[in-house]
């Protein structure tokens, strides 16, 4: 069926991207398997020569290593010999080699073919011939590249580099958030959602329905439209960053158009909320999206890293990694896992997300030829001041577009 | 030390009570199984078998417990559901002070529209405290054993 895009533009989100099959396999070609860079674990994930972690871009299974030279490199996880999943577990230690189980071929930590039984026969007979080439069946290797902490990898082999790709003013975000500090694992949450992959990047880049969705976000003033706020978005419209001030708990132009605001609500324990600041800056909060996997959550003093795992139009994986700084204090360490209360998959605020875009999708099921409105804040796609806007939705349907020929 | 059949009658009776009050979402009555000072936490085996110290929930003391069961029951948003728990295997140790209790979970949800499926399985790491009121809980620790969790969990397990 040929999908035409609304002629309203980039102001219109038409359902059919959020369900259409055909949609979906040129996302995974275009978008994961092509030029773009897919987070795929922190560093701090893997400490020593020998560390693995399995991980997805796209659909595609993948693993990162840190070798004996101390580099990261990336794999496909997949043997070379007859195509077994090499490593099921999410994170471990593969010792001196990486061995398949079925047929144990077995790859040094570069990811060369080191040997393989019975490769010269047994009793004489049998063997594989003897022009087989070891060089020829490495593991198929995937580009790599670690910043600061967090560890990127791409398909295609025409991706721009990494710092390009982000672009200046999105590499500034980036760089606030991976300072340079090593970064200590907290832990992870996952998640199966019966929604559209781009629904979770959609939701952090519209910036107004936190103020109307999330009780806890507007009657505590983590993130709300009435507090100083900026809309930051790069050249493609593809990556964003939403930053923002924490406001104070009281009835003003925007709260009293909040049907969720709670003036009169308290905590029973206000240590949930006992934020400290952290970052240079006035900004209490940026959420980045980065195109095309990647939320990365600076809410107050809770960290993490959302990658988005796409498994078929109308479901995805959500991967939360929460993580703080080697040099946190035991009280930073204990602010940072009471205010994890508020994200993951029994968030206070991350749940009803969720739950909502779940909703979303069951709105799309036979309304392929129906669209969104996205015109808050005007039809422009500039970077602006305020969060009283859809802008952030707007730039990424254009980029989206063009990298879809939609 | 093994327990009397008395006491294991009463920690059924407790773990009987516990269910009922989550499943039926009588959320405000939930807070009232925990003695202060109290922890309740949910975590991964993941999390829980490598010494990770993430929760996907975690409460210390009354009052954050009352904030959860507000929140779940006033200020979240989600679709409409039915939970059943099923707790076995009960298993106690007393040491006169503390009695821990190691019990298997299951917690089967029905969304409206679809068939009942399983939330979450797992295990109940508890240590439980007499008290005026009867047997409660000091600590509370929920490890669930699946690394995929289907959809959210809106309320304590």
């Amino acid at each position: 069926v040929p999908r035409t895009w609304p002629r309203e533009g980039d102001s219109r989100a038409p359902y059919f991207i959020y369900t259409d099959e055909g949609i979906y396999r040129r996302e995974l070609e275009r978008i994961f398997e092509g030029p773009t860079w897919s987070y795929v674990a922190l560093e701090c994930e893997l400490p020593r020569p020998g560390d693995y972690k399995r991980s997805f871009i796209g659909e595609t299974s993948v693993f990162v290593l840190r070798g004996e030279d101390g580099a990261v490199r990336g794999f496909l996880n997949r043997c070379a010999h007859r195509g077994v999943e090499i490593y099921q577990h999410d994170t471990g230690n593969v010792g001196r080699a990486i061995i398949c189980p079925y047929h144990q071929w077995n790859y040094h930590l570069d990811g060369r073919l080191k040997g393989l039984p019975f490769r010269k026969g047994v009793k004489g007979v049998g063997g594989m011939p003897e022009d087989f080439d070891p060089l020829k069946h490495g593991l198929t290797p995937i580009r790599v590249h670690a910043r600061r902490g967090a560890i990127f990898a791409s398909l295609h082999a025409a991706t721009p580099p990494f710092e390009e790709y982000l672009g200046e003013k999105m590499l500034g975000y980036y760089d606030r958030v991976f300072d340079g500090r090593e970064l200590r694992l907290l832990g992870y949450s996952r998640q199966r959602l019966a929604a559209n992959w781009k629904l979770m990047l959609e939701n952090i880049k519209d910036t107004c329905h936190a103020s109307l969705l999330h009780v806890f976000f507007v009657t505590f003033g983590l993130f709300r439209v009435d507090q100083p706020s900026k809309v930051r978005m790069d050249d493609t419209g593809l990556h964003a960053a939403l930053i923002s001030e924490r406001g104070r708990q009281e009835l003003n132009d925007g709260t009293k158009q909040m049907q969720s605001f709670k003036a009169d609500l308290r905590l029973q324990d206000p240590r949930l909320l006992d934020t400290v600041r952290e970052f240079p800056g006035d900004a209490t909060v940026v959420m980045h999206t980065f195109w095309p996997n990647l939320i990365l959550q600076q809410q107050s003093n809770t960290l993490a890293t959302r990658q988005i795992v796409p498994r078929g139009p109308d479901r995805f994986d959500l991967h939360w990694t929460f993580f703080g700084y080697a040099t946190d204090d035991e009280a930073m360490t204990a602010r940072r896992l009471r205010q994890a209360n508020l994200m993951g998959p029994g968030g206070f605020v991350s749940m009803d997300d969720g739950e909502v875009i779940a909703r979303a999708q069951a709105g799309f099921r036979k309304a392929a030829d129906a669209a969104g409105v996205v015109e808050m804040g005007g039809r422009d796609y500039a970077d602006c001041d305020h969060m009283v806007t859809d802008v952030a939705l707007r730039a990424f349907y254009r980029g989206y577009r063009k990298v879809m020929d939609l | 030390v093994s327990v009397s059949p008395q006491l294991r009658g009463e920690l059924e009776d407790l773990y009987a009570d516990y269910s009922e009050v989550i499943d039926s979402g009588a959320l405000e009555r939930w807070p009232g199984f925990f003695a202060e000072p109290c922890l309740y936490r949910i975590v991964s085996k993941e999390n829980y078998d490598r010494g990770l110290p993430l929760s996907l929930m975690h409460c210390e003391g009354a009052g954050m417990l009352k904030d959860r069961a507000f929140a779940s029951q006033k200020l979240n948003v989600y679709g409409p559901r039915v939970w059943r728990h099923m707790v076995n295997n009960v298993r106690a140790r007393d040491d006169g002070t503390l009695i821990a209790v190691q019990a298997n979970f299951a917690v089967f949800e029905t969304l409206h529209d679809h068939h009942t499926g399983i939330l979450a399985t797992g295990c109940y790491l508890d240590k439980v405290v007499r008290t005026d009121a009867g047997l409660k809980f000091r600590e509370k620790l929920c490890v669930y054993d699946s690394a995929l969790i289907p959809g959210s969990i809106v309320a304590p397990l």
